[in-house]
């Protein structure tokens, strides 16, 4: 917190820290991607037989879909806390600041409980697709933008 | 607020908030579902039971659950406390019992699942009092999360700018 609040010498010196923080980040990102691409997540038919069976008959049980809520909970909130807090100190417009946390948050909450709705309604599958694709545009996006825009001249604070 | 320099951040300390109850709430569910809520539950979870032909945990099942809340569990702490600790909202000495209760939970809910399962099955009532230790300090920091950025500014002049405020950091007197 320091680091963020000080004046802008100490910003210099924060860069590089924080942009090689948010390449890791950019592959994150990546990797949950291509991980859900490849366990079907991409596709409504996929999410379907992943949360309830291959025939329909064999939802994923309770517990299954908590711990999912519990990982993906930890995950999103770091990322969006560290971005939102890199996007706070740079010189970004506070619509797109705004945009970019607000919209990633909503996005990642929705996906978080995006399962439940697919359980609940037996299918739906384009649900989870949606609130998945959403949550990894906007952190993509708020990555991107952190990294172009922290420690760059301008008004850092508004 | 209690400081200034922190109003930028209200928006991802929102945020952050709203994910750590997730989580809290989240770890209770599980907990009430996997463990149950009495010691003898617990103890069934660890020890396995032939009525609902459980198997005991093995020695990589714990690990398994016990590495990533090591890394998970002690961040998010850290995170909290340090925002909190940043807006000075606590007198130093309340803040570092808390710190210590929560971190304090923590480890002896991990150290408490090994030490059931492979030391004594009477232990799960340690278990189960660091898991609600630990979730009620979640919940302190949540509130005192919100405290520190939800309450009105208390300086107004130092809202404007960052700089002045910075001068009383000692990080920042020390690097002149």
């Amino acid at each position: 917190m320091r680091f963020f609040v000080s004046p802008d010498p100490w910003t210099d010196r924060a860069r590089p820290p924080v942009r090689w923080f948010l390449v890791f980040a950019a592959v994150l990102v990546g990797a949950l991607a291509a991980q859900r691409a490849l366990a079907g997540g991409l596709t409504p038919a996929g999410v379907a037989a992943f949360y309830l069976g291959p025939d329909g008959s064999e939802p994923l049980a309770a517990v299954a879909l908590w711990e999912e809520v519990h990982v993906n909970a930890f995950l999103y909130g770091f990322l969006l806390f560290v971005v939102g807090s890199l996007l706070a100190v740079s010189p970004v417009s506070p619509r797109v600041r705004a945009a970019l946390l607000w919209g990633g948050s909503i996005a990642a909450l929705a996906d978080l409980f995006a399962p439940f709705a697919v359980v609940a309604a037996g299918g739906a599958g384009a649900i989870r697709v949606a609130t998945f694709t959403g949550t990894i545009l906007f952190l993509a996006c708020g990555v991107g933008v952190a990294f172009a825009r922290f420690g760059a001249p301008g008004r850092a604070r508004g | 607020m209690a400081d200034a320099r922190l109003v930028p951040f209200r928006a991802p300390a929102a945020s952050f908030c709203a994910f750590l109850a997730i989580q809290a709430v989240s770890a209770a569910v599980l907990f009430a579902l996997k463990l149950g809520g009495t010691p003898a539950r617990v103890q069934e979870f660890y020890l396995g039971s032939e009525a609902t032909f459980a198997a005991p945990k093995t020695i990589e099942g714990l690990l398994e659950t016990a590495v990533p809340h090591l890394v998970a569990v002690p961040l998010v702490l850290f995170i909290a406390a340090h925002l909190v600790g940043f807006a000075g909202l606590l007198r130093r000495r309340v803040f570092g019992l808390l710190c210590g209760a929560s971190f304090a939970a923590a480890l002896a809910g991990v150290l408490a699942s090994f030490a059931v399962r492979f030391v004594w099955p009477a232990l799960s009532v340690v278990k189960l009092g660091a898991f609600l230790a630990l979730e009620a300090t979640l919940l302190a920091w949540i509130a005192l999360l919100g405290l520190t950025f939800a309450t009105p500014r208390r300086s107004t002049a130092r809202a404007s700018g960052a700089t002045p405020a910075v001068t009383a950091t000692p990080a920042h007197r020390s690097a002149r």
